[in-house]
């Protein structure tokens, strides 16, 4: 009896918490990283300085959902910001992100990244999990969080070795905010300031 | 009276039942959305620029000579001889998180590569598949507190140390405190124990900092307010370690090892 409850319990355990493990090779999710870090690569080992900026933010551009991270970075503090602050803060981002990328990316040694498992959950994203192997050390993690907004799969996140790319950006800028009378402008200016330098 | 009793209790229920609601709508992935615990962030932050300065100083250019002079054989070589001496600490945490086997295997790497390994210099112990881990007293009350691993108490910022918070800060004073190493020379005598001590976290801070450089010029470099970026950093990296350390033992991880079993029969 006991037992029976305890199984039961378990099964439901496995269908809440091992929400569907899919193969990854054929899970659009797995091939939308796929091809992104194919492309990638590609850049890196065809450009170089300011072209390689504009090839990584047209990657940026074309598969992360840029303004959701925007919004969920800037999280409640979005609310009370314009139209015209939104459109300026997500431009100063994008432009931060994509430098900060190609910078990023300037150390590349012919490192491999391999999809190792796919995971739906309930609200819809897919949790895809992978691993950059180097020539030498510890394999990296890198998981992405992959969602549908309407518009195709896109990024929504990235996490590297558990530190999630969008909620470091929230408690940094919220922080920031915080600290300058609770406005955003300042933050604007700031993210503005640092694109053109 | 009664009437108002029931009133009462009917604007219980649709509370509970907004509340169940809401908790299915927000569902149970998006934990540790809510801000690290810093009630110290004034004198943390002080503690932090003196830790900044001191880093620019003194301990960021000497690891960066080290990364840039020293071959790579030999770092690879300190780095394995500084591993070796946290075996000890790994095992008797592995003891006290119930993995009798894992602290077994963690010994057994001890043992070879502290013979075999030259004192530790080659990690003999990996190439023939002892899988290395590593475990804290910070990492063990993790494990056991019944809260999110986000949760570690309130942050704080140790001098020179540098990110930690109460589960932490704790943790790293048992572990000095039962590290075997440590009891041996100061039973020696007080001067052997502290160039003891002095010689080893000298040499893992620099060894440390050399394989951090890239990572933390990163963060500072696309961060608008690199305190608050570093402790959210650090928070994240804790609680994914601890979780995964927790799904282990979790029901799905049961799950798996059935499958596991039954695929085998």
């Amino acid at each position: 009896m006991l037992l029976a409850s305890r199984r039961a319990f378990l099964c439901l355990a496995a269908a809440t918490a091992v929400a569907r493990p899919a193969h990854a090779a054929d899970d659009p999710a797995a091939q939308l990283i796929e091809k992104v870090a194919a492309e990638v690569i590609q850049l890196i080992k065809t450009t170089t300085g300011a072209q390689r900026e504009a090839g990584i933010r047209d990657v940026l551009v074309r598969y992360f959902d840029l303004p959701y991270m925007g919004r969920a970075a800037l999280a409640t503090h979005w609310q009370a910001t314009s139209p015209d602050q939104r459109e300026r803060f997500l431009k100063a981002v994008v432009s931060a992100e994509a430098r900060a990328y190609s910078e990023r990316f300037g150390q590349y040694g012919g490192q491999t990244l391999n999809v190792t498992r796919v995971t739906q959950r309930p609200n819809g994203v897919s949790v895809v999990d992978s691993k950059l192997t180097q020539s030498d050390g510890q394999p990296i993690n890198i998981q992405w969080e992959v969602r549908d907004s309407g518009q195709g799969l896109r990024i929504t996140d990235v996490k590297i070795e558990g530190v999630s790319m969008v909620m470091t950006r929230r408690s940094d800028f919220n922080s920031y905010i915080s600290n300058h009378g609770g406005k955003v402008e300042p933050l604007i200016d700031e993210l503005e300031a640092r694109a053109k330098r | 009276m009664v009437e108002g009793f029931f009133k009462s209790m009917a604007s219980l229920r649709h509370a509970a039942l907004a509340l169940a609601a809401a908790v299915a709508l927000t569902g149970c992935g998006d934990t540790g959305a809510n801000e690290t615990w810093d009630p110290l962030e004034a004198p943390n932050r002080f503690v932090f620029s003196i830790n900044r300065a001191v880093d620019t100083i003194a301990v960021r250019p000497v690891a960066v000579l080290y990364r840039d002079w020293m071959p790579a054989g030999g770092q690879r070589g300190l780095h394995n001889v500084l591993e070796n001496l946290g075996e000890p600490v790994t095992a008797i945490n592995e003891v006290v998180q119930g993995a009798p086997s894992r602290a077994a295997t963690t010994m057994g790497r001890f043992l070879i590569n502290s013979t075999i390994g030259v004192a530790g210099l080659f990690d003999v112990a990996s190439a023939i598949g002892l899988a290395k881990t590593r475990e804290g007293m910070g990492d063990t009350i993790g494990y056991y507190a019944g809260v999110e691993p986000e949760n570690g108490g309130f942050y704080m910022i140790l001098p020179v140390i540098g990110p930690s918070n109460a589960r932490d800060g704790v943790g790293l004073a048992i572990d000095a405190a039962v590290d075997p190493f440590s009891i041996i020379t100061f039973g020696i005598s007080r001067t052997a124990g502290w160039i003891y001590s002095g010689a080893r976290y000298g040499a893992t801070m620099i060894d440390r900092r050399s394989r951090t450089l890239f990572a933390l010029d990163d963060l500072e470099k696309n961060s608008v307010d690199f305190y608050a970026a570093l402790k959210s950093a650090y928070t994240q990296q804790r609680a994914d370690f601890i979780r995964q350390k927790r799904d282990k033992t979790g029901p799905r991880a049961e799950l798996e090892q059935r499958d596991k079993v039954a695929l085998v029969r």
